[in-house]
């Protein structure tokens, strides 16, 4: 579904992805581990738009999407759920849902509800200021702002960072459900032993190349990986 | 008696201008963080075309419209070929070239029009109503009016459109309004239009009292910067309070003290927010976790 190839990134004059080759096929789980500043969030960007290429092309259903605008990325099917989440703290929650379907013009109340059954407490705070959330509803938040955008294609950018363990459990199972519900998805993650046990694919990433990839239980299994990224 | 209802009635008529300025300035500093100094030029624009439309023969409801969308295509200008350019660049640069687009707007009305005050016919005469005591201009109920409608809509815009949340969001936030497929420059320039709209009308709306000349702009710009100042910046409640306050303070302090220090009370106002309430009085200090 999404295939880079040759994919380079510089912010300013320092290039941070060296040539990155990344495959992510429909209804896969497919996640991305990597040590801090290795670019895991670059790629993300880049694949969405937001973060100008140096060189490299990203297809998307067979389609070149290099040149397109992020809007247009959105309109494809391609929705990320931001490192930090991102969202809009001055908006109610529900705000930040309706802008999530700002392409469809605006998400309809049984898109909504559909989100507030997945993670009751925002249904249960819709009317107060998002910024006020806890870190763990906040990340609720997000992901249910980019499942508003009916995604294709989801991008988590490392959902489970700065979260308690019991969080951490909670957003897990959330991915486990969107992929039972046949959503595409590419998983940043630093938390790489919980990540690798849930996906089907997994790389590895390393200043800004790709040292690693292969299923996600011969990554597992690979003596460096679990050496570097499983500590074990 | 009747002098303080005459000055609370002519320090509300400028006080809405005023807010209306005040409002532009939200409007722009909420979707891009950019302060823009040209402001008080939409008010000169809006203003300086309608008298030289209506001069070369068109009626002034024709003339009017026409200036408000001129002033309109100014602003998209100045976003375009001046903001936009200077994406990326700091908050100060970006300040700095609203003030040069300003001074440039100034000299293009000089050269363009004229160098003499102006003045529109009243939409309704010039016979002042008599209110306890008071005269009460029938075209400062316009202004009053006009200014009311302008503020509804704006708040109807950003209240219960999700294009107005999407300005809000823009605003809060511009990475991930791009994630969530927002255009956001195409939100920042329709920030752009909607303050020089509002800027236009304000200045055609108050020419009949206050007359206008080419360089009417620049003490409106600091009024209405004063007015956002001490209402909050950003807040747009905030930027109609502000207004109508600073309206009323300038309007008392010429009354009672003397107006020789008319103009220097809006920056009376703005030290004094400074040093007692920096965020004005509508403005919330960050509340957000991270």
């Amino acid at each position: 579904m999404l295939e880079i190839s040759g994919l380079s990134s510089a912010y300013g004059r320092i290039e941070v992805l060296h040539g990155i080759g990344l495959v992510v096929p429909a209804s896969q789980l497919v996640c991305l581990i990597g040590g801090n500043g290795a670019g895991k969030t670059t790629l993300l960007r880049a694949i969405s738009g937001v973060q100008p290429l140096k060189s490299g092309s990203i297809r998307f259903d067979g389609q070149d999407i290099t040149r397109l605008s992020a809007e247009e990325r959105v309109k494809r099917g391609i929705a990320q759920v931001p490192e930090g989440r991102q969202i809009f703290g001055s908006l109610t929650v529900e705000d930040n849902l309706n802008l999530g379907g700002w392409l469809h013009g605006g998400g309809t109340a049984s898109e909504r509800d559909a989100i507030y059954a997945m993670f009751p407490i925002l249904g249960e705070k819709r009317h107060l200021a998002a910024g006020g959330l806890s870190g763990g509803q906040q990340q609720m938040l997000a992901i249910g702002r980019a499942l508003m955008s009916r995604p294709r294609l989801l991008l988590l950018d490392e959902p489970s960072m700065g979260l308690a363990p019991v969080l951490v459990e909670q957003v897990f199972g959330v991915i486990e459900s969107l992929r039972a519900k046949g959503i595409t998805m590419l998983l940043v993650e630093q938390n790489a032993a919980a990540a690798l046990a849930k996906a089907d694919y997994g790389y590895v990433i390393e200043t800004g190349r790709i040292t690693h990839s292969g299923p996600s239980a011969q990554l597992i299994g690979d003596p460096k990986v679990r050496e570097a990224y499983l500590g074990i | 008696m009747p002098e303080l209802l005459q000055f609370a009635f002519s320090g509300l008529t400028v006080g809405a201008v005023y807010a209306l300025v005040a409002l532009g300035f939200t409007l722009i500093y909420n979707a891009s963080d950019v302060v823009n100094f040209a402001q008080g030029e939409f008010v000169m624009l809006g203003g300086m075309i309608t008298v030289f439309l209506h001069l070369a023969g068109l009626p002034v409801p024709v003339a009017a419209f026409a200036a408000i969308l001129i002033t309109v295509l100014v602003g998209l200008a100045l976003y375009a070929f001046a903001i936009d350019l200077a994406r990326g660049s700091g908050a100060v640069q970006i300040i700095i070239i609203t003030i040069g687009a300003s001074i440039f707007l100034r000299g293009v009305a000089q050269v363009v029009f004229d160098k003499r005050f102006h003045a529109l016919p009243p939409w309704f005469g010039s016979e002042p109503i008599r209110l306890g005591g008071a005269a009460i201009l029938p075209q400062s109920l316009v202004v009053l009016t006009g200014a009311a409608l302008i503020v509804a809509l704006i708040f109807l815009l950003i209240d219960r459109t999700i294009l107005g949340r999407a300005i809000l969001a823009t605003a809060t936030n511009r990475l991930a309004a791009r994630l969530v497929g927002i255009p956001v420059r195409r939100i920042v320039a329709l920030s752009f239009a909607l303050s020089a709209a509002i800027g236009a009308v304000a200045g055609l709306l108050v020419t009949p009292i206050t007359l206008t000349s080419y360089d009417v702009g620049t003490l409106m710009a600091l009024k209405g910067f004063a007015a956002a100042m001490l209402g909050g910046m950003g807040s747009a409640p905030g930027a109609i309070v502000g207004g109508v306050l600073l309206g009323l303070a300038e309007s008392f302090g010429a009354g009672l003290i003397s107006s020789k220090y008319k103009d220097a009370i809006a920056f009376l106002i703005i030290l004094f927010t400074l040093f007692v309430r920096p965020q004005g009085l509508f403005g919330k200090k960050s509340t957000e976790r991270v």
